[in-house]
């Protein structure tokens, strides 16, 4: 074991500047309402971040190749949509299938719309958080979607059923967060996404496929989608034609809370799944804490903004870095 | 395919001139909120066309304003083009239609406004308003729950948790405030833990109740500002392992009527859509017809629980 020095402090804590963050906040709310750490609470917080974790795994691929991902929300809604009509339909088993390939289909939309027509994928994504919301109402007819009968399908294994006594949810978002993790830190396709985010120019003289790597991305991105939309269909079995409006946003947040750069090159999955769980354990804290909900849309951005300063902070190495 | 779209132009043609001809006959304009957002607005659109065609003397022009309020008030300028005889208005924003509305009450078309009420302000540009009376139904909410208390012989200890609609909806605002005076008044023992809104997101409301599970050992009731809320807290309870208690909600939903089907969720209001879009036409109708109408007109919105449910059909949403 190497000796503790000042300086490996120091590196330590900028590198590690998010997750002292986060423990921070953890004792903050321990503090203010001890059953804050009860294990039913933890496991329900992080349960319930699984759908929104889900989605932020594929979002930091697409980020780090340096593009942006604004559909994730209502093409969320359209995965959910879909997989509760096809099960009254088809049945489970060609349910999922069809609904994966389907929401696929869109990741690919985007990735070639992004990758090899050079659209820019801000613009690009928000088209389609409109346009996949029109798609999902068109689908629907407008209508909530209800599993008819709820008590004799095994569909709801996935939002709800546990396995070891861990709820599925977080056994499907832990895995596959390894699995990506590994993808990415891992696997050439990992090192070409940062090298594609980090410079482009320089990746194409590496000779990298740019484009591909870009579609890659986005199809890895609709397929988290997806899985997402399959654990909240399982777990509410029904579902409203918004239910991931607004969800982009925070994906969003959960990627650049775990220090992932908007202009692409840097993040990795175990720091956006850190990202993660500061949102939902603010959530649920401030809940707990029992504050007033008016002001909770308040702290909550507060705490992020401190959290992503601290962050940078840390990096850097002083509080103050003014723009010069 | 072009020959059948032509054979229908020509009949829809056809019906419109007919429309026109009949003698005495009402130009009604509706521009809706956002149809095909939800199955409520898809159900009051259907149900609204059915009750103007089924009516000789009316001619509907029917729009949606896709939750847009630039584009409300463009067709609330389109239909005072058109010289409709009234308008129904069914309010993107209680605020920003205003303006609007009496631009058409300065052109002498009598305005209606349906659902959900506008603003104060605008008031004295409107002929009447038709919709369910929220504060009512919170009130109502309140005495279900506090008479199920009472069966239950709990009503000088029991605890509730409250969840309300997206903060800042007027409904939201309107429906906690019904049921939070009223409950003191039917039920003054009983104790309102918490509330918290669920923004009438079904997901949010289950997060919402998980947390109040943690943090409440006790907890006899839930108050949900509409049924799709009251569902997601119920599956909340029932992944808890929590049972016992009493749900009540509002806007009784389909998954909310077979909740209490099954037994596990107490009571609702029932708020129909058709009833909603045929009273909005029967006010217009009275109105141009000269009839004295009141400013509030409110349809009934009744309660249901396990009860009397058998007395309501199963909701369409």
């Amino acid at each position: 074991m190497p000796a503790i020095t000042k300086a490996s402090l120091g590196r330590f804590i900028a590198r590690q500047g998010i997750l002292i963050a986060f423990v921070l906040f953890m004792v903050g709310f321990t503090l203010a309402n001890e059953r804050f750490l009860a294990p039913e609470n933890i496991m329900g917080v992080v349960r319930s971040s699984a759908i929104l974790g889900v989605m932020a795994l594929g979002v930091t691929f697409v980020v780090i190749s340096g593009n942006l991902d604004l559909s994730v929300g209502s093409m969320m809604s359209f995965s959910t949509i879909v997989v509760l009509d096809l099960h009254d339909k088809l049945g489970p088993g060609l349910a999922i299938p069809a609904m994966f390939a389907m929401t696929l289909c869109l990741g690919a939309l985007i990735g070639f719309l992004v990758g090899y027509l050079k659209l820019n994928s801000l613009i690009v994504t928000l088209g389609m958080l409109s346009a996949i919301h029109g798609l999902t109402l068109t689908y629907s007819g407008g209508k909530n979607m209800d599993i008819a009968d709820k008590e004799g399908t095994w569909f709801s294994i996935f939002g709800q059923g546990e396995a070891l006594g861990i709820p599925v949810p977080i056994l499907i978002f832990l895995g596959l967060a390894a699995f990506l993790g590994i993808v990415l830190a891992k696997t050439p396709f990992g090192r070409k996404i940062y090298a594609v985010g980090g410079n482009g120019v320089a990746a194409t003289f590496s000779g990298i496929r740019r484009a591909r790597v870009v579609f890659s991305c986005y199809l890895v991105s609709s397929f988290c989608v997806a899985t997402a939309g399959l654990l909240q269909a399982s777990r509410s079995l029904g579902s409203q034609n918004t239910v991931g409006q607004g969800l982009e946003l925070e994906v969003l947040a959960a990627v650049i809370l775990g220090g992932a750069s908007l202009l692409g090159g840097s993040g990795t999955v175990f720091k956006t799944v850190i990202g993660v769980l500061i949102l939902g354990f603010i959530q649920n804290g401030l809940l707990l804490v029992g504050l007033q909900f008016y002001a909770q849309y308040v702290v909550t951005w507060v705490i992020i903004i401190l959290a992503v300063w601290l962050d940078i902070a840390a990096k850097r190495g002083k509080l103050l870095s003014p723009i010069a | 395919m072009t020959r059948f779209t032509l054979a229908a132009t020509t009949a829809v043609a056809a019906f419109a001139i007919a429309g026109a001809a009949s003698a005495g006959s009402y130009k009604i304009g509706i521009t809706q909120n956002n149809v095909g957002v939800d199955s409520y607005q898809t159900t009051y659109e259907k149900a609204f066309i059915a009750a103007s065609d089924a009516n000789a003397d009316v001619e509907a022009v029917v729009l949606d304003a896709g939750g847009d309020v630039a584009r409300q008030i463009a067709q609330m300028e389109d239909l005072i083009q058109q010289e409709v005889d009234a308008i129904i208005i069914w309010p993107t924003n209680g605020e920003a239609v205003i303006p609007a509305v009496r631009k058409a009450h300065k052109a002498g078309i009598p305005v209606i406004v349906t659902n959900s009420n506008i603003a104060e302000a605008g008031f004295p540009f409107v002929k009447s308003f038709s919709g369910p009376d929220n504060i009512t139904q919170g009130s109502r909410s309140a005495e279900i729950m506090c008479d199920k208390f009472k069966a239950m012989g709990i009503e000088n200890e029991a605890k509730v948790a409250h969840i309300t609609g997206q903060p800042g909806y007027t409904t939201a605002i309107e429906r906690a405030k019904g049921f939070e005076d009223r409950l003191p008044e039917v039920c003054p023992n009983v104790t309102v833990l918490d509330t918290q809104p669920g923004d009438w997101n079904r997901e949010k409301s289950q997060k919402v109740m998980e947390a109040f599970l943690v943090k409440y050992d006790d907890i006899d009731g839930v108050y949900a500002g509409d049924d799709n809320m009251g569902v997601g807290a119920l599956n909340a309870a029932k992944a808890a392992g929590r049972e016992g208690i009493i749900f009540v909600g509002a806007t009784n939903f389909a998954v909310g009527y077979e909740a209490m089907e099954r037994g596990e969720y107490w009571g609702s209001i029932y708020q129909s859509p058709v009833d909603d879009a045929e009273a909005a036409l029967k006010t217009a109708l009275d109105v141009l017809s000269g009839k004295d109408v009141p400013f509030l007109n409110y349809f009934d919105t009744p309660k249901i629980t396990q009860d009397n449910q058998g007395d309501f059909t199963k909701p369409v949403f």
